[in-house]
């Protein structure tokens, strides 16, 4: 792997551990959004029933995204680890090699042999392990994609639910609007998080 | 990287340094390496940058395996950033270094080598039947600093103290005391922080019988010279800075 290829491995993962964080705040604040709606249905009563179940739904969806962000965020981090650990080895491998050339007349040149070929090794175990986080925070982040479409039905069905809420309508409809945009904002943040892995790993192939 | 034997006996003492491929802005470092029947001991063994030279320069003395043990004097790039590399090649020796800068040289990569903490009275290194005494130089100028006296071979290593810096390709030896000395004046005064520190380590050094004094930068005093290096740094005010 060229240099070039290792730190933009670095940045990747970097920028997907930002984007991540991210996320979470915008889950979080459809988590508040959700408590405020439930607050609003409630003082509505009969003119806001069917908007009641809908506010469990936006709550569930936000605790969902929320531990999901949480379990991938564990896997960025074992990827960090895993690129640190390429890097040190790849890094090492190329110091070896030049070892072997400047050492070619050496007495004990010979003796350079085992570690050269562990360190290989070890480069390519941590290459496959690398391939493997990046095939698992693919998946998973697919997986984080379906909380946030199923949250922009649920935001067009809450606009109609809003609209028959009487006096209601306004707050109710905010309510709406911001899940919807919250879950247009993971959607884009979670598609960045993915283009930025698909990168790195044709950079690397 | 050239290489100049110091000491051939039983075993052998040899200072790697003087390295032409090395990179122009990187300071210039002497390294060390004794050379027991079935052991090896690198002493400050440099930078990520003199790995390869390093390594491939010991390669005509001992085998991979045979590198058994290192020393860093402090914990300074200079001295030891060349330790995550030094532990995918050894990954059955030792690093002797203060027990003080064990978190800290972490940072450069030990998983396999095993961390001997040296504690703050100093210790001793055994390489085969070679005892290699380690000697406190605390403050001088790291605040956890050791040097190493060999009282058979009569060299003391000397870390930072005695250092120089010199044009590329200086000779080893110190030739010239007198014109030495301004190769090293402000390096000391600017570099050493504390004068009782100095006297200490003086006291210290004197009551050793010493043939040669080999500092990890500049040129190494013998004979006499190590007399008149004690006397100089002993009169010089150092921690300038302040």
């Amino acid at each position: 792997m060229s240099e070039s290829q290792t730190k933009s491995q670095f940045v990747a993962v970097a920028s997907i551990a930002a984007e991540l964080s991210a996320v979470m705040e915008v889950a979080k604040e459809i988590s508040l959004a959700a408590a405020n709606a439930k607050a609003i249905a409630f003082r509505a009563g009969e003119k806001a029933r069917g908007f009641q179940p809908i506010t469990d739904f936006i709550n569930d969806l936000a605790k969902d995204t929320i531990a999901l962000v949480n379990r991938i965020n564990e896997h960025a981090l074992q990827l960090y680890r895993v690129t640190v650990n390429e890097q040190r080895t790849t890094d090492a491998c190329k110091r070896f090699e030049t070892v072997a050339l400047l050492a070619a007349d050496a007495a004990y040149a010979d003796s350079l042999t085992w570690p050269l070929q562990q360190a290989q090794l070890r480069m390519h175990d941590c290459r496959r392990e690398f391939d493997t986080h990046v095939g698992t925070l693919l998946d998973q982040l697919t997986e984080v994609m379906h909380p946030a479409r199923a949250a922009r039905v649920i935001a067009a069905n809450s606009r109609i639910e809003a609209s028959q809420a009487g006096e209601y309508l306004q707050s109710l409809q905010a309510v709406a609007e911001s899940v919807d945009h919250a879950a247009q904002i993971i959607h884009d943040k979670v598609h960045r998080c993915r283009s930025a892995l698909s990168l790195i790993n044709t950079a690397a192939e | 990287m050239k290489m100049t034997k110091i000491y051939e006996g039983a075993y052998q003492w040899i200072m790697y340094g003087r390295d032409p491929h090395k990179p122009e802005k990187i300071i210039d470092t002497n390294q060390y390496v004794v050379r027991t029947a079935k052991r090896c001991l690198l002493i400050d063994p440099g930078g990520i940058e003199l790995f390869a030279p390093m390594l491939a320069a010991v390669l005509h003395h001992a085998p991979v395996e045979e590198i058994t043990d290192l020393f860093a004097s402090h914990q300074d790039p200079d001295i030891i950033s060349s330790l995550g590399l030094w532990d995918q090649a050894l990954p059955h020796a030792r690093l002797h270094a203060s027990g003080l800068w064990e978190g800290f040289l972490r940072h450069f990569g030990c998983e396999s080598i095993e961390y001997v903490a040296i504690p703050d009275n100093g210790g001793v290194i055994k390489l085969d039947s070679v005892e290699l005494q380690i000697v406190p130089a605390h403050y001088l100028h790291s605040s956890a600093n050791f040097n190493i006296y060999d009282p058979h071979a009569k060299i003391f290593f000397s870390g930072d103290i005695g250092a120089a810096l010199e044009a590329p390709g200086a000779p080893i030896f110190v030739d010239n005391f007198e014109a030495h000395v301004e190769k090293m004046r402000y390096f000391h005064q600017r570099w050493m922080p504390s004068n009782q520190a100095k006297r200490a380590w003086i006291e210290r050094v004197r009551s050793l019988d010493i043939d040669i004094l080999a500092p990890q930068h500049g040129r190494i005093f013998k004979g006499d010279d190590v007399r008149r290096f004690l006397d100089w740094f002993e009169a010089l005010q150092v921690g300038i800075a302040v």
